[in-house]
């Protein structure tokens, strides 16, 4: 049996729901405290008051400016740094060593010392967020600025481009995908490193505000506060997806 | 003096034995050659060097009496594969010489429509080169190494990807606009029938050298007939026993 598209959606959404009767469900006849396991009209139910209240706004847009801050510093670093490294063997040789270190130390392990350097609040929860986005775009800028075909470069040897414009014209074209398929991994990240982040690191933001309901007992708003961030990233998701489509139009008309 | 002067050359990849030994070889003004030998025999590497895409070790090529010393739009070159850039369209991958230099005026859009149309790919202009056949990718390279209009066209095996029916449409496409524009032309080849078919010379190499030089006196304007002429399939058998001799 063959499914459209419509059909596989609505079928997803199917079972969405019925996830969530089977939850409703077990929860209820299992008996168990809203501390253990809410149900989900009591998340739901949560969930509301603290938007109509006004009370996780702030939490929201918190979160938000420092995973767009972060990701926005960690990307263009990343890729500025990659085109670096690609364009001079030197440089790449120089640096990787200190680039690989700093990215096998647990980044989250470095949080302390970014709160004594930055202080408690929004700078080390972007800072963080940035040193995490900076790999994985940097790595796929080195990576799709080396894969290009030989031939093609021999070609435009052949036609007298210049190195700017063999980068501008060739070589970044031709990595695009590459780089985005990076900027998809660092966004997905991004959002770990920020509520992670502000796990120790902030008394704001939606990472603060588990670590508050888990002091406040309030395992609802805690599940409220996991279904916003499963939101976020979401949204940040698909907006990188349809960039990606959008840059890529051309590379994937139908043969 | 020849327009194409290749003397002596000699050319070794570093820590190789040497790909190209001691060639020598003329092409004059508006002349066809085609260079026939098996895979690894250095014809493409020759070719390159022609290109200035390599410097060689020793001797010297010399173009229209200069020194040739690095590659420039004054060469034409077509690839194995099309090299087409899939982000532009097809237009704009034929303008990509110009646009390299300065942003395309309308006489050089033109003169690419104009080529597109020899081609047959007029319809074609304005999509991506993955929505083309490999054939009309071929035809698209090829109006690419001809828009700056360049006086000695050398390709390497261009064709080779292609069906029997696409590929002698393009060899009578090419044999036209080259004859079109009095353009010299070198053309690295494995297939023997469209090496005699092509040139007016064919140069057989073998183990980086030339070892047979031999002389096509068909007729100029070559039509699907002479193919199964028995004048054409002496000179393919000719050209075939060159090879075999040096294999021997």
């Amino acid at each position: 049996m063959t499914l459209t598209r419509l059909q596989l959606r609505l079928a997803s959404f199917a079972l969405l729901l019925v996830l969530l009767a089977a939850w409703e469900l077990a929860a209820r006849a299992a008996g168990m405290s809203a501390l253990v396991l809410p149900t989900p009209t009591a998340v739901a139910r949560s969930l509301w008051r603290g938007l109509a209240s006004g009370y996780l706004w702030p939490h929201i847009a918190a979160t938000a400016l420092e995973l767009l801050l972060g990701l926005a510093i960690g990307c263009v670093i990343g890729f500025a740094s990659g085109v670096l490294m690609a364009e001079s063997n030197v440089l790449q040789r120089l640096l990787k060593p200190y680039v690989v270190v700093s990215q096998v130390i647990p980044k989250l392990a470095l949080m302390p010392l970014f709160i004594v350097w930055f202080g408690f609040g929004m700078t080390s929860t972007v800072v963080i967020t940035a040193l995490i986005c900076f790999f994985p775009l940097m790595e796929n800028t080195v990576t799709g600025l080396q894969q290009v075909d030989p031939q093609r470069l021999e070609l435009f040897r052949m036609l007298g481009a210049t190195r700017r414009q063999t980068l501008l014209r060739l070589k970044l074209p031709s990595g695009l995908p590459g780089i985005l398929a990076g900027l998809r991994v660092a966004v997905v990240l991004a959002l770990v490193g920020a509520v992670v982040g502000e796990f120790i690191g902030a008394s704001k933001g939606l990472g603060a505000l588990i670590i508050a309901s888990q002091g406040m007992m309030d395992t609802p708003l805690m599940f409220a506060v996991l279904a916003l961030i499963a939101v976020l990233g979401l949204l940040l998701y698909e907006a990188t997806l349809m960039l990606e489509r959008w840059l890529l139009a051309p590379y994937s008309q139908p043969a | 003096m020849s327009f194409l002067a290749i003397d002596n050359v000699s050319f070794t990849y570093p820590g190789w034995p040497s790909v190209v030994r001691g060639v020598d070889w003329a092409i004059e003004e508006g002349e066809f050659h085609c260079l026939v030998g098996r895979s690894g025999c250095g014809k493409t590497t020759l070719l390159k060097l022609a290109a200035g895409l390599l410097r060689p070790d020793t001797g010297s090529i010399r173009l229209q009496g200069r020194q040739l010393l690095a590659p420039g739009p004054q060469l034409g070159f077509v690839f194995q594969s099309p090299t087409l850039l899939e982000w532009h369209r097809v237009l704009d991958n034929v303008l990509l010489p110009v646009s390299l230099q300065h942003p395309p005026v309308a006489s050089e859009i033109e003169r690419a429509q104009r080529l597109l149309a020899l081609l047959g790919l007029s319809g074609h202009a304005r999509h991506y080169p993955r929505q083309l056949s490999g054939g009309q990718q071929s035809r698209v390279a090829l109006a690419r190494a001809l828009i700056l209009e360049p006086a000695l066209l050398l390709l390497d095996e261009p064709f080779a990807a292609l069906d029997a029916i696409t590929r002698s449409e393009l060899q009578d496409d090419l044999l036209q606009m080259c004859s079109l524009r009095r353009t010299t032309v070198m053309f690295v080849t494995h297939d023997i029938a469209e090496a005699v078919y092509l040139g007016d010379r064919v140069a057989v190499m073998e183990s980086g050298r030339i070892v047979q030089d031999v002389g096509i006196d068909l007729d100029r304007q070559r039509s699907g007939a002479i193919r199964y002429g028995a004048a054409f399939n002496r000179h393919c058998a000719q050209v075939r026993a060159a090879m075999d001799l040096v294999a021997a």
